[in-house]
């Protein structure tokens, strides 16, 4: 079933590839493929492993092999836990910046200690400020990166 | 010859700088490390660590990068013999034998027959690079737009063709890395294609983004499951870490089988590290006396598989340097490096960077020297690794993670970027797609894309070209060939390699 819907997917997803490949200009001086040609065998080349996936997929479909893939992923008890860490870490994300480096980051890390280390406050706080920290250390002071300041300032 | 020679004798002078030998060390004890981490592999280990060298020397920088890699084969033994779990994908093998030899209180042999192994496989397959690249790379030299076309679509078929289950879903992963190559202003025409109108992605998707998504954020949430599911076993290591005089007997035929086994499969674009193992794995089973020994802790199947898998590694180095074709996933990593630093590997590479090819083939005997023994005294000190709460390491694992995509260029876009490569990276693992080939097809787009219009621009827009050339040809034959094979071939596989394969290349 679910390489069912992949190979739907990738069929659209070629589809509208192709579709956004055509709507290049072309541009032919001295090149006969111009910028178009290439992406457009990509294109052809996604739509056809999609179909060679309907056509693998069929083959199998007889065999009904249990699903080989991990059995542990796709737990609906993880998947729910997972979900939540990728939106904590949008969140961080979109925080990065507005709010800084030197605040969002230990309470980004902080919060997920918490819950995957548990109740182990004083481990948690230092790994979050010392990562914090080491990581400051490493990229701003050796590297010259320069970290958001947010809301400390730059 | 006797350029190589002088080559690597200079080499060994770049290499033997204090600078270069820490940093050396500084890769392969973080190639140790991350090699008993389980859920962290050496893609995924490269790619967090290239943000940091960003301002380094390219070639102080690649020693480091390079150590992480083999670091990572070697190491990879010590979790698949004291943990029943390989450390990377590429130990599969070792666990069949090592597991049981530590149960039966040969742990300490067995993790020295591994690190043996490890060692004189590793420097046999550095000495053959040392003297196969300069010749090939000479050959190389020759090759036109045609004939790189050809090899690029060879390498990018048998990598779809020989990893994972699934032929569809092997093309599938290499397509998706050449659509993702081609966001971005088109080189020769100066055109934006599939951005987006997003200014941002004018200059493409980093493929450091891609590498730490798909490969360092997805692996999160397998460690997340890991977590969730509960803790392991770890076997103690008794006695001391060395073999019986019985027990080298049986084992240094092996190394050497394995090692032969290894190197050409390194040196095959596609065949990673795990692949090599099975096969070194599966002949001696064939050459052995008792077979049925096997899988019940013979020593000889951990010397073959290890050894075997540091071959693969220095063969992947062979045509990464001589000819620009990464021969794994973790060697297209380091061709990402490569890229990032502005330097093109390829032939040219040992007439324009002298210093640091042969600096960097160099430091690999050193490295491999730094390997026994942080692998044979050291190697409890480096069990200790295992006893990091899981909970913490995928903690610290996200925290590189962002930093080190947001400092690559200072963009937010980048992390958001990552994350959606991590959710696709996650489908990829669900889906059982393997990300070998995406990696592959991202590093090896623009260059195959600029081949193929160099060669029609040649031609006037004949697509015939490709096939007048006798060696393009050949490839392009060679390439459908292994296609249609894995087309019809009906696929055996164990059900540990099916994990393996499905997580992690070599």
């Amino acid at each position: 079933m679910r390489d069912w819907l992949l190979a739907i997917a990738i069929l659209l997803g070629a589809t509208v590839y192709l579709y956004a490949d055509s709507r290049l200009p072309r541009l032919a001086i001295g090149d006969p493929m111009g910028p178009r040609a290439f992406p457009a065998l990509i294109g052809i080349g996604l739509l056809l492993s999609g179909l060679l996936l309907i056509l693998e997929t069929w083959r199998k479909r007889a065999a009904a092999a249990p699903h080989a893939a991990d059995a542990a992923a796709g737990d609906p008890k993880h998947l729910k836990i997972l979900l939540a860490l990728a939106a904590w870490t949008a969140l961080y994300y979109v925080a990065f910046e507005p709010v800084g480096y030197l605040i969002a980051t230990p309470i980004y890390l902080f919060a997920l200690l918490a819950f995957f280390n548990p109740r182990r406050w004083l481990v948690n706080s230092a790994v979050a400020l010392g990562f914090t920290a080491s990581a400051y250390g490493v990229f701003a002071g050796l590297l010259n990166v320069q970290l958001p300041g947010g809301l400390l300032g730059s | 010859m006797s350029e190589s020679l002088h080559g690597i004798l200079h080499g060994l002078a770049v290499a033997g700088m204090p600078i270069n030998v820490l940093h050396t060390l500084l890769g392969v004890f973080i190639g140790t490390m991350i090699s008993h981490l389980p859920g962290i592999g050496p893609s995924a280990g490269i790619a967090l660590l290239i943000p940091v060298t960003f301002g380094m020397d390219p070639a102080t920088a690649l020693m480091m990068l390079a150590g992480i890699y083999y670091g990572c084969m070697y190491g990879g033994a010590v979790t698949a013999i004291l943990l029943n779990t390989p450390g990377d994908a590429a130990a599969v093998m070792t666990v069949l034998d090592g597991y049981p030899l530590a149960r039966q209180g040969r742990a300490g042999a067995a993790l020295a027959i591994a690190a043996v192994s490890s060692f004189i496989a590793g420097t046999l397959g550095v000495t053959a690079l040392t003297f196969v690249a300069v010749p090939l790379a000479e050959l190389a030299l020759q090759f036109g737009p045609t004939e790189y076309f050809a090899l690029m679509l060879f390498a990018l078929s048998m990598v779809s063709a020989l990893t994972g289950e699934s032929l569809a879903k092997g093309l599938l992963s290499v397509f998706l890395g050449l659509a993702v190559a081609t966001i971005g202003i088109d080189p020769q025409s100066g055109r934006p294609r599939f951005t987006m109108g997003m200014p941002e992605l004018q200059e493409g998707v980093s493929f450091l983004v891609v590498v730490v998504g798909l490969f360092a954020l997805a692996e999160v949430s397998r460690m997340v499951e890991g977590t969730l599911a509960g803790t392991m076993q770890i076997v103690r290591v008794k006695g001391r870490i060395w073999f019986t005089r019985e027990e080298w007997r049986e084992a240094w035929p092996a190394i050497f089988r394995g090692w032969g086994v290894g190197f050409f499969c390194g040196a095959a674009p596609g065949l990673g590290g795990t692949i090599s193992a099975m096969l070194a794995y599966i002949t001696e089973t064939k050459v052995a006396k008792h077979p049925e020994r096997f899988g019940k802790g013979a020593i000889a199947g951990v010397a073959a598989p290890e050894a075997a898998v540091n071959g693969d590694a220095c063969g992947a180095f062979v045509h990464l340097l001589a000819l620009g074709i990464p021969g794994s996933g973790s060697t297209a990593v380091i061709m990402g490096a490569f890229i990032m630093y502005g330097i093109q590997p390829g032939p040219m590479l040992f007439q324009t960077h002298p210093d640091l090819v042969w600096g960097l083939i160099a430091s690999m005997y050193v490295g491999n020297l730094m390997l026994l023994v942080l692998n044979l005294p050291l190697v409890g000190l480096f069990a200790r690794v295992l006893y990091v709460p899981p909970g913490i390491l995928l903690v610290i694992i996200l925290g590189i993670a962002s930093v080190g995509v947001y400092s690559f260029n200072t963009e937010s876009l980048n992390l958001y970027l990552a994350l959606l490569f991590g959710f696709i990276g996650y489908l990829f693992r669900l889906l059982d797609i393997p990300k070998a080939p995406l990696i592959f097809g991202l590093i090896l787009g623009a260059k195959l894309e600029q081949a193929f219009r160099q060669a029609m621009t040649i031609s006037s827009g004949d697509p015939m070209i490709f096939v007048r050339s006798p060696l393009a040809a050949g490839l392009i034959l060679v390439a459908i060939v292994s296609i249609a094979l894995s087309f019809w071939a009906k696929r055996k596989s164990t059900a540990a390699l099916r994990g393996a394969l499905a997580t992690e290349p070599g």
